[in-house]
């Protein structure tokens, strides 16, 4: 059954198969393995990739209680509707007390199941602390190579400065409320900064106009360069569902834009870049704490700086230069042994 | 697979429109550690299914106090049969008459819940079900 040992036996041609033919419960298998068990994910992924078609990937984010999850329905209705097929991924948080995850976004999205042109799934944002949950690029991949061409993302409720949305959507949609703060908020840095659109729901709500002027305060005195261009701020109602033909309308014109501007590859250029740095990163690291017992050692070095009140970059130096002497050792040894 | 997470649907099928015992024993299941999609009220058979599928759930369960707990659970066993989740614990709880509770059993479903059950004794259930490779 759905033990451990099913797991590399489920990875088989069998649901490779499926997947390609259509089969939703195959698509939903795939997105599991790629949520639990991270060391697939390299083997998914070099098979998803050479079959995606480039779908874009829009991330919704916010505070929380903003209308996330009703904008975003409103948002894949109206995808549906002009043609797109439409994968959404909903992420809610991980307690970090129980490790448990109360997912209700599926709650405001009623109105889109059963639709055969939607497929919605919940994540727990796990180990994610910056809105997403880790392996939500990965379901996007998933998503992509079953032929979605809208992708939207939506992040569990966030602050200022949880940006992990920036490492998978090619267009990010801020949703806003009137009341939630005045312009100094807005002149934070962070969240506002990623958005190439801003919308205040709940615009029915008073608030809504000194919400607007803040916002085109923010991006007057802003000293971006000319050629770009301020994100719009829009307004809806999305639970009284005003305003959402206009917002659908301006995320289709700015994706449009962005793929002729070449500024959306650029974002899957760096993105990419990104990943790679990151894996090598952790390659790396893997392979001196294989090579030497550096996670020991720093427990040791950290608790000895502490206890003598010392800064810690000479240790920090002394490591570093380890690791080049080490790995070269190690490739020097295979060559012996090889 | 020992530590993958438990992901269980909630949801109250038809129209009955009281959601506080599913809500307690949501809450429960997330404070012990798994991962709940709730889908709350007035659902049919069709969408609760329909997001089995999608969340590749590892158990289903339903609330029902209006009495209609036959149909509806007959029904959601048959859909998740026919999409390929029969491997999955169905299970819930209710207002449930004993006999009742005989008969869903030979249709598939799990054991049922009833008032005044101990919440732990929910979430023991579904642990050793699990536990134990499933159905």
């Amino acid at each position: 059954m759905r033990t451990g040992a099913s797991i590399g036996r489920s990875l088989g041609p069998k649901l490779w198969d499926d997947f390609f033919k259509g089969s939703r419960l195959a698509c939903a298998r795939l997105i599991t393995l790629v949520e639990n068990f991270p060391e697939s994910v390299p083997e998914i992924r070099d098979k998803l990739i050479p079959r995606q078609k480039g779908a874009i990937r829009v991330g919704i984010t916010g505070p929380p209680g903003v209308g996330k999850s009703t904008v975003t329905a409103a948002l894949a209705r109206r995808a549906v509707k002009a043609g797109h097929t439409v994968g959404i991924i909903a992420v809610d948080p991980t307690s970090p007390f129980t490790g448990g995850a109360f997912l209700g976004d599926r709650v405001r999205m009623q109105s889109l199941i059963g639709d055969p042109h939607i497929f919605i799934r919940s994540m727990a944002s796990r180990d994610g602390h910056g809105g997403l949950s880790p392996s939500t690029p990965y379901v996007a991949d998933v998503f992509d190579a079953f032929g979605m061409d809208r992708i939207f993302i939506e992040t569990v409720g966030v602050g200022q400065a949880e940006l992990d949305v920036l490492t998978c959507a090619d267009l990010i949609v801020l949703v806003l409320q009137p009341a939630t703060g005045d312009i100094i908020q807005a002149l934070k840095a962070g969240i506002i900064e990623a958005a190439d659109l801003l919308l205040i729901n709940k615009s029915d709500l008073s608030g809504t106009e000194s919400l607007l002027e803040s916002f085109r305060f923010l991006f007057e005195i802003s000293a971006r360069p000319k050629a770009i261009a301020a994100p719009p701020v829009l307004t809806a109602s999305a639970l009284h569902n005003k305003g959402l033909d206009e917002v659908y309308k301006e995320v289709e014109q700015l994706i449009h834009g962005h793929v002729e501007s070449g500024r959306i590859r650029e974002k899957k250029r760096l993105r990419l870049e990104g990943e790679m740095k990151s894996s090598v990163l952790q390659d790396l690291w893997g392979r001196f704490s294989a090579l030497t017992n550096a996670p020991e050692e720093m427990r040791t070095a950290a608790e000895d700086l502490l206890k003598n009140g010392r800064s810690p970059y000479p240790f920090i130096r002394n490591l570093c230069a380890r690791i080049t002497m080490e790995i070269r050792d190690e490739r020097t040894n295979r060559k012996d042994h090889g | 697979m020992a530590d993958k997470k438990i992901k269980i649907i909630i949801a109250k099928p038809g129209l009955d429109g009281h959601d506080r015992g599913a809500k307690v024993v949501a809450r429960a299941l997330v404070e012990a550690g798994m991962e709940v999609v709730y889908l709350g009220l007035r659902q049919t058979p069709e969408s609760i299914v329909n997001a089995a599928l999608e969340e590749d759930a590892d158990v289903v369960g339903l609330s029902i106090l209006s009495g209609a707990h036959m149909t509806h659970f007959k029904r959601v066993k048959e859909l998740m049969d026919k999409n390929g989740l029969g491997d999955r614990l169905l299970t819930g709880g209710g207002i449930i008459p004993t006999k009742d509770q005989d008969k869903l059993k030979e249709l598939g479903v799990g054991k049922v819940f009833g008032p005044g059950d101990d919440l732990q004794a929910i979430v023991d259930y579904i642990r050793t079900w699990r536990g134990s490779g499933g159905a």
